[in-house]
């Protein structure tokens, strides 16, 4: 005993690196970002608190442009408003109004107002921490957006602070269509620049040209489709592929994020309950007889 | 010792949210990182227990990792560096008697000893840190670029640190 006692002190350096070592290495390919403990995460008490008062004299540095954004927006806005005034007034007119088939009143998608209180772009795995948590009716899984378009997607939840993968991190594929037609694809980040990122696996045949707009599909409870994401820049595409590799111009700034919204789907456990009771289903009768 | 453990604590708790919150947004042309809280091990006497002095490295990067979502990374090259550095420091200087219980310093050991010291063990942490960082988007190009333009940067900062620091030791 007494032996096994001095060699451990003799080579206690040795022990205590291998250890820490194996620690790190543990910590370092678990790998998947959900599966995270939220104290090992900035949505964690310690960091964010960090991170908010930091960020209580950050986020005023852009204001200015912050405020020239939600200038244009507003008045995108407005005359999308007029426009559609223009429509309800002769539609009622018609007197179309009494034949609209009645939504069945919930509102499908609620929008959280959060605003970004640590942020990365310059790391391959990028995250992002908002000042909203489980207190404020965010959970895991919700997609977040900004006023120009897609941000990420939440992971972790603290009770007044989130973690969100961010659009630049491999962790996040995001659904997404080309505007003008119904042809879809799988955006991922490109790795080293934060204006810029991959459209994957689009069909062949697909007809596109740079200055597309690219845009939500909606596929997944996580976005309501048709929210902007990107532009169209030039093709990437290696000879050889079936599927078209483009590459987009992001529209979010992840430079400059300041306010984003949490989009809540009211609609998602609905929806998650249907496909895993189709999954269900076909696990209990794989030929569907 | 308690004087040095004092200052110590201070310069944890001030570092590594200054890491997070300050330097990792003083990025420069995307790829040059400033990674100050290095000067958390650097400032360690030499005569301190490796165990300790690996256990204090690794808590460093424990924490920084935390605060940055990257789990294991900075830990990781944290403790090696940590761990590695009393061997580093006798590449440069051979007996450490006059060091007893002092932090390596241009004053201590001499500014071209302390330079190729200081280079050394930021140059060692880039590069274990950004290849490991590779292993999701290999590019030989950027990661040349970023381990160098991020050890010049880092090493100008912390001696920089260290000049303030000393200076005001001597007064």
């Amino acid at each position: 005993m007494n032996e096994l006692f001095a060699f451990i002190v003799r080579h206690s350096k040795w022990l205590v690196f291998t250890v820490l070592v194996c620690v790190s290495c543990m910590l370092l390919f678990r790998g998947d970002p959900y599966r995270q403990h939220v104290y090992l995460t900035s949505a964690g008490r310690l960091a964010s608190t960090a991170y908010k008062s930091a960020n209580k004299v950050t986020s005023y540095f852009d204001l200015l442009e912050i405020n020239d954004d939600l200038n244009r927006r507003n008045a995108a806005l407005e005359s999308e408003i007029v426009s559609l005034n223009e429509r309800i007034e002769i539609m009622t007119e018609q007197g179309y109004r009494d034949t609209l088939v009645a939504d069945s009143g919930v509102p499908p998608f609620e929008f959280i107002v959060a605003h970004v209180i640590s942020n990365s772009v310059a790391r391959p795995y990028n995250y992002i921490t908002i000042n909203k948590g489980s207190a404020d009716g965010i959970r895991p899984e919700l997609g977040v957006v900004d006023r120009n378009g897609v941000v990420g997607i939440v992971s972790n939840v603290g009770a007044h602070s989130a973690r969100v993968i961010s659009l630049l991190n491999p962790h996040f594929r995001l659904s997404c269509r080309i505007k003008r037609s119904e042809y879809f694809g799988s955006l991922v980040w490109n790795g080293d620049n934060p204006y810029e990122a991959y459209l994957e696996e689009l069909p062949r045949h697909t007809v596109f040209k740079p200055g597309d707009t690219i845009v939500t599909s909606g596929y997944s409870a996580v976005f309501p489709a048709g929210l902007p994401v990107g532009v169209i820049t030039d093709d990437d595409t290696d000879r050889n592929q079936n599927f078209f590799k483009l590459r987009i111009r992001l529209l979010t700034d992840f430079t400059t994020l300041g306010n984003v919204q949490v989009v809540r789907n009211n609609n998602a456990d609905e929806l998650k309950a249907i496909e895993e009771g189709e999954e269900n289903d076909s696990k209990k009768n794989p030929f569907g007889n | 010792m308690t004087k040095f453990a004092i200052r110590y604590a201070l310069a944890f708790l001030l570092l590594i949210p200054m890491q997070a919150i300050v330097f990792n947004h003083m990025v420069l042309f995307n790829v040059a990182v400033p990674l100050v809280f290095l000067y958390l091990i650097v400032m360690l006497p030499i005569t301190m227990g490796i165990n300790l002095v690996t256990v204090l490295g690794f808590l460093a990067g424990f924490l920084l990792d935390i605060f940055c979502d990257t789990p294991g990374v900075n830990s990781l090259c944290c403790t090696v560096l940590a761990f590695s550095r009393k061997r580093l420091f006798h590449l440069y200087v051979s007996i450490d008697d006059d060091l007893a219980g002092r932090s390596p310093t241009s004053h201590t050991m001499g500014a071209a000893a302390f330079m190729k010291f200081l280079l050394t063990l930021v140059g060692l942490y880039c590069i274990m840190l950004f290849t490991i960082e590779a292993f999701q988007f290999f590019n030989f190009r950027l990661l040349v670029l970023r381990i160098l333009a991020s050890t010049a940067y880092t090493f100008v900062l912390l001696y920089a640190i260290d000049s303030l620091v000393v200076r005001k030791a001597e007064v």
